[in-house]
C-alpha cells in the first residue's frame, strides 16, 4: 500500500471514529444536563474528547487539537469534582463541541479553514482560571496520555493479519478503537482512555458499505422475480409431461427454492434495518435549542427508539420530522404564562415515538399545546383561495385538518425564522409520500395535536393483489387494500354524478379503472364486477375491475425517468410469464378522485 | 470556408458531427475529413434513416408491449428487457406516418439515451454502414415527413439511397421529457 493510500485510510478512520464519538458526546451532554453531578457521564465525555484530541494530534490538525485540549481540561476538572456544572459551563462545552464538529466537517470536506476559535477558547480558559492550584498535576496527565494515544492510530499499520482481513471485507479499516484502549488500560491506572471502543464491541457488528447491501438487495429482488417465473413454469408443465416422478420431484424442488428465496429476502431486508433511534437521537438537542430560542419550556420524551426501519427510510424521514417538531414548538406550544393560565403544566411536552403495526412503522409526534383550530384553518384556506365556501361546507373536521398539507398554507401571521413560511407541511407530505407512506393528523383544541406517519417497512418488494381489467393485468399494493367485493352491475348507484356503492350504510365512491386507464373493453355488459376497496388513512375508494387474479409478491421496478409522472401508476413489475404489469398507485388515485369531487362540488 | 461550414453558421444547425466538421474545416486538415463513423440504417415507411451505432445497445425483435395508460400515442408502452422495464416508442407515430402492421422484419432498436434505455420500433433494420464524415450533407431546408427539423443532423447519399441522419437524443431531450411530463398531467 502506498503512503497516500494509508493516509487516506487513516483519515477515513479518523472521520468515522470521531463522528461516532461526537454523537455519543451529544447524547451524554444532554444526560449531563439532567444529572449534572453524575461522574460516570462526565468521565465518558472526558474520554471521548480525549480520544478525539489524541487522534487529531496524531494527524496534526492543529485547530482541533487546541479546542479539544481546552475542552478536555475543563472536563477533567469537572470529573474530578473541582468544578461543578452550571449553565455557563454547559454552554461553553456545547459551544466547544459544536466548534469541534465544524472543524471535523471542514476536514471531511478536504479544506481546512482557519476558523476563529479564540472566542470559545477564551470562554473555556475563563472557566479554568477559576480554580488554579490543580493545574500542575493535570498538565502532566495530558502529556502522558497524549503519547499513549499517539500509538493507537499507528497500530493499524503494524496490526496482525486478522485486522487486515477485516479491512478487505469491510472497507472500514479502523477496527483499531476496540484494541488500543484495552492494551493501554493495562499500562495506565488513570481512567483516561476512551471507552468508545468497548461500547462498540458490546454487540459484535461489522461495518459494510451501504452500496454493497443495496446491490445485494437488487440481486435478491431479481431472484424473487425469477422464482416467480419458475413457479409459473412449474404450474404450466404440471399438465404437460406424463413423467410423474419428475413433476413430483421438480415440484418439491420449486417449493424448497421458493421457501429459501423468501427467507433470503427476509434476511437481506433485515440487514438494511436500522433503529429509528438513529434519527431520534438528534432531537433532544434540537428541542433544547429551539425551546431556548423561542423562550418556551419544553420537554421531549422519546419512545420506541429500538424500532427498526429500512435505512433509506431513515435517511429521508429526518427532515419531515424536524419540521414537525419545529412546528410543535413554534406554533403549537404556548408560552409558559399562557399554559399556566390555561391550567396546564408550565413545561410543554413533546412526545416522539415509534412502533410497529403490521407491515408498517408508525412514527408519532405529539404535543400538548394549542391544538389545531378548524375555524382558523378554514378561514385561512378561504382567504388563500385554496377552497371555496361550498367546498368547506361539506368538509368534516378531518378534511379541514388536511388542508394544512396544501402548498401555500400557513396560519402563522409572523413568519419566523423557523417556520411559518407556508412551505413546510406540503413538503413534509410529499416526502412522506415518496416513502410510500401517509401522514395523518389528530387534534383537539386546547389539548394538543398528534401527527402520525405511517410508513411501510419494505420498499422494493411488496405483496400485491393482481387484477385483470378487460384483459390487461395490473397490480394493486396489498397494503392499501381493505377488502374486495363481487358486485352485480346494477348495485352501483349514482350520487351527484359520481358512481358509488352502498356499503354497510355508507356510500363508497367508485372509480372504474377501465375508464381511468383508457382500456378498450371486451364485454361492456358484464353482469358481475369486482370492486377492490383501497384505503389511505381514512379515505376510501372502490376500484372497479373485471376480475381478481390472486395475491403475489412482486419486486417493484421503476418505470424510469421518462415515464415517471404517469398518473395513477406507481411503477411496474415483471410477472412470472415475463410480461410487464403496471403497479397502481392507490394514494394518487384517491387524491385524483377527490379532485373530481371538489371540481364537481364547486360546479353546483 | 467550405459550404458545409457556411451552411452551418447560416442555419445554425450545429450538432456533434457538424461541430466536428466545422472544426475540421477550420483546422484545414484534409485527412480528418475522411474519418469514418458507423451508422445503423433502418427503414420507417419509405424513408431510410441512420443513427450513430455507438448509441445503439441492441436490436431485438418485437415482443409483448404492456400499454401504459394516459401517455401520448407515440409511446407504445413498456417491455421487459432481461429484467429491466424500458419504454417503447413508435417512430412511425412520432413522425406522423400512417400506421402499419408489424411484420417479421419489425424491430426494436434499444438506445442509450443519457443513461436511460429506450426502445424504438422501426419497420426494418438494414445494415451497419461506414461513412466518412465528409459524406454528411446538410439537410434540405424543407420539413421532411413531420420530423422536427432539429432532430435531423444531416443527410447522406449512400449507394444511391438517401439516408436521413437522426439525432434521437434531441427528440427525446430532457426538455422534451419535461413537456411530456406536463402533457401527461
Amino acid at each position: 500500500m502506498s503512503q497516500l493510500c494509508e493516509d487516506q485510510e487513516l483519515l477515513e478512520g479518523f472521520l468515522t471514529e470521531t463522528a461516532e464519538l461526537l454523537e455519543k458526546v451529544d447524547d451524554d451532554l444532554l444526560l449531563l444536563e439532567k444529572s449534572p453531578s453524575d461522574m460516570d457521564i462526565l468521565n465518558r465525555i472526558f474520554r471521548s474528547v480525549h480520544t478525539v484530541k489524541g487522534a487529531a494530534s496524531f494527524l496534526e490538525f492543529e485547530l482541533l487539537v487546541k479546542v479539544t485540549h481546552k475542552g478536555e481540561d475543563v472536563l477533567n476538572r469537572l470529573r474530578k469534582g473541582e468544578l461543578v456544572v452550571n449553565n455557563m459551563i454547559m454552554d461553553a462545552i456545547l459551544e466547544a463541541v459544536d466548534l469541534v464538529k465544524l472543524l471535523v466537517d471542514d476536514i471531511r470536506k478536504g479544506a481546512i479553514i482557519e476558523r476563529p476559535i479564540e472566542g470559545t477558547i477564551a470562554k473555556l480558559e475563563a472557566i479554568l482560571a477559576e480554580n488554579e492550584p490543580e493545574s500542575e498535576t493535570h498538565e502532566a496527565e495530558p502529556v502522558q496520555t497524549a503519547s499513549e494515544d499517539s500509538t493507537p492510530p499507528s497500530e493499524p499499520k503494524s496490526e496482525e493479519p486478522p485486522c487486515e482481513e477485516i479491512r478487505i471485507v469491510a472497507p472500514e479499516p479502523q477496527q483499531a478503537p476496540p484494541d488500543p484502549p484495552q492494551t493501554v488500560e493495562k499500562d495506565v491506572s488513570s481512567a483516561s482512555q476512551s471507552s468508545a471502543g468497548k461500547d462498540n464491541s458490546d454487540k459484535s457488528t461489522l461495518r459494510v458499505d451501504v452500496k454493497r447491501v443495496d446491490d445485494l438487495m437488487n440481486q435478491v429482488g431479481e431472484l424473487v422475480l425469477e422464482r416467480n417465473r419458475m413457479s409459473h413454469l412449474n404450474s404450466d408443465c404440471l399438465g404437460l409431461t406424463s413423467n410423474d416422478s419428475f413433476t413430483d420431484e421438480f415440484g418439491k424442488l420449486v417449493k424448497r427454492i421458493s421457501f429459501i428465496t423468501s427467507e433470503l429476502q427476509m434476511q437481506v431486508l433485515k440487514m438494511r434495518l436500522v433503529p429509528v433511534g438513529n434519527v431520534f437521537r438528534k432531537f433532544p438537542r434540537i428541542v433544547r435549542n429551539l425551546a431556548r430560542d423561542l423562550g418556551k419550556q419544553a420537554d421531549l420524551q422519546i419512545f420506541g427508539e429500538d424500532t427498526e426501519l429500512d435505512r433509506s427510510v431513515v435517511d429521508e424521514i429526518g427532515d419531515p420530522l424536524i419540521h414537525l417538531v419545529r412546528n410543535a414548538l413554534d406554533h403549537a406550544l404556548e408560552s409558559a404564562e399562557e399554559r399556566v393560565a390555561a391550567g396546564k403544566p408550565k413545561v410543554g411536552c413533546v412526545t416522539l415515538s415509534a412502533r410497529h403495526e403490521g407491515n408498517n412503522i408508525i412514527i408519532s409526534i405529539k404535543d400538548d399545546g394549542r391544538g389545531l383550530d378548524p375555524d382558523k384553518i378554514s378561514a385561512k384556506a378561504l382567504e388563500r383561495g385554496i377552497v371555496t365556501a361550498e367546498q368547506l361546507a361539506v368538509m368534516g373536521q378531518k378534511e379541514i385538518f388536511d388542508l394544512i398539507f396544501l402548498p401555500g398554507f400557513s396560519t402563522k401571521e409572523k413568519v419566523s425564522d423557523l417556520s411559518g413560511r407556508g412551505v413546510g407541511m406540503d413538503v413534509v407530505k410529499t416526502n412522506v409520500r415518496k416513502l410510500n407512506g401517509i401522514i395523518e393528523v389528530k387534534s383537539e383544541l386546547e389539548k394538543g395535536s398528534e401527527f402520525l406517519l405511517r410508513l411501510p417497512l419494505t420498499l422494493a418488494i411488496i405483496q400485491s393483489l393482481m387484477v385483470e381489467i378487460e384483459g390487461e393485468i395490473y397490480s394493486i399494493p396489498l397494503s392499501a387494500v381493505i377488502e374486495t367485493l363481487r358486485v352485480k352491475k346494477d348495485e352501483f348507484c349514482s350520487v351527484g354524478g359520481r358512481e358509488v356503492l352502498r356499503l354497510r350504510n355508507s356510500a363508497l365512491p367508485l372509480m372504474r379503472l377501465q375508464e381511468k386507464f383508457g382500456i378498450v373493453g371486451n364485454d361492456p355488459d358484464r353482469e358481475f364486477l369486482y370492486v377492490v376497496v383501497v384505503g389511505v388513512a381514512e379515505k376510501r375508494l372502490g376500484l372497479v375491475v373485471t376480475r381478481l387474479l390472486g395475491q403475489q409478491e412482486v419486486a417493484i421496478k421503476s418505470l424510469g425517468n421518462y415515464l415517471a409522472e404517469v398518473p395513477g401508476i406507481a411503477g411496474s413489475t415483471i410477472l412470472g410469464d415475463g410480461k410487464v404489469a403496471l403497479i397502481v398507485d392507490p394514494a394518487k388515485l384517491i387524491d385524483s378522485g377527490e379532485e373530481e369531487i371538489y371540481r364537481q362540488a364547486s360546479s353546483f | 470556408m467550405s459550404e458545409q461550414v457556411s451552411f452551418n453558421i447560416k442555419y445554425n444547425t450545429f450538432n456533434q458531427e457538424d461541430v466536428m466538421n466545422t472544426a475540421v474545416a477550420i483546422a484545414g486538415q484534409e485527412e480528418l475529413k475522411e474519418e469514418r463513423i458507423q451508422l445503423v440504417s433502418f427503414k420507417i415507411g419509405n424513408e431510410e434513416h441512420g443513427i450513430n451505432v455507438l448509441k445503439v445497445r441492441e436490436i431485438i425483435r418485437m415482443s409483448n408491449i404492456t400499454r401504459v395508460p394516459n401517455t401520448p400515442d407515440y409511446i407504445e408502452g413498456v417491455i421487459n428487457l432481461r429484467g429491466k422495464v424500458i419504454p417503447i416508442i413508435s417512430l412511425r407515430k412520432k413522425f406522423y406516418l400512417p400506421e402499419a402492421e408489424n411484420d417479421s422484419r419489425t424491430r426494436i432498436i434499444v438506445m442509450d439515451m443519457d443513461n436511460e434505455l429506450m426502445g424504438f420500433i422501426v419497420d426494418s433494420v438494414a445494415e451497419v454502414i461506414r461513412i466518412a464524415i465528409s459524406e454528411i450533407q446538410p439537410p434540405p431546408p424543407i420539413v421532411t415527413s413531420g420530423i422536427d427539423q432539429e432532430c435531423i443532423s444531416g443527410v447522406i447519399n449512400h449507394a444511391d439511397r438517401l439516408l436521413v441522419l437522426l439525432n434521437l437524443e434531441k427528440m427525446f431531450s430532457s426538455e422534451e421529457r419535461q413537456s411530456l411530463a406536463d402533457m401527461i398531467q
